[in-house]
């Protein structure tokens, strides 16, 4: 796959950031359409962009022929989505806390922590296939 | 997103526009940041008054902009906050970490 590709609620791109301004936009639109008020679409946007680059670094390793997929639902009083990448995964407890005052000044390191923060759920799934994280946010 | 810059007195003022996520925007960001420090610019104030949000991309670019002025003996320094920003700082405790100041002039200011 050479560029995003987009059916119903799920888009799917190649494992490269140039993609991420075609996620969110994406990501945006359909959260707008849920009636979801602007400032839960921004956490949400900023969880699913640090989602969207460990798949692209950790899970995908750059590798721009493997596909990230971010799909879109709605679920009772919450939106869900899921970020599934074509990795081995990681430990979502396996990460050193970015506000430990030694880790403060690292430039790098703090993506899970803030998704964790600004999410309501916070779940992982690793098969053969690949990892499936799913966050929700009650809207 | 979009990157404006300009030099008042021998201040940088950089304003980024839009959202900072990663990849090629980002990565303005960084490069003219350490365009000026290479250019021993000691005075750097970044304008976040249209920054909708950024994730942990854009706050590795400013603690990289912030450790590296520091190292050469200079300051950086926020202002502007969004409320989004604001609070990725709070969440981060990166508000312990940067000065930040409600307007351009008052971080001017803090320089003099």
């Amino acid at each position: 796959m050479e560029k995003p590709k987009i059916i119903d609620n799920t888009i799917m791109i190649p494992s490269s950031q140039d993609f991420l301004p075609d996620v969110d936009v994406f990501l945006e639109g359909v959260l707008r359409g849920l009636g979801v008020d602007e400032s839960t679409i921004a956490d949400i946007a900023i969880s699913v962009s640090e989602l969207v680059n460990n798949a692209i670094f950790h899970g995908n390793k750059t590798a721009r022929d493997k596909t990230i997929k971010v799909e879109i639902n709605k679920v009772n009083g919450s939106v869900k989505i899921s970020v599934t990448d074509e990795g081995g995964g990681f430990d979502l407890n396996d990460v050193e806390n970015p506000i430990d005052d030694d880790n403060l000044l690292k430039e790098v390191g703090r993506g899970l922590f803030i998704v964790q923060s600004l999410m309501d759920s916070v779940d992982k799934n690793t098969t053969d296939t690949g990892t499936t994280v799913v966050i929700t946010k009650d809207i | 997103m979009k990157l404006n810059d300009r030099v008042q007195d021998d201040i940088v003022i950089l304003e980024p526009k839009g959202k900072i996520m990663g990849g090629p925007d980002a990565s303005l960001l960084h490069d003219k940041l350490h365009d000026y420090i290479e250019q021993d610019m000691k005075k750097v104030i970044i304008d976040l008054s249209k920054v909708d949000w950024m994730n942990s991309t854009g706050l590795g670019i400013l603690i990289s902009g912030l450790t590296t002025i520091r190292n050469n003996n200079g300051e950086l320094k926020l202002a502007n906050l969004t409320k989004k920003v604001q609070s990725l700082l709070t969440i981060t405790k990166l508000v312990s970490v940067f000065e930040a100041y409600d307007s351009i002039d008052e971080a001017i200011k803090s320089f003099k």
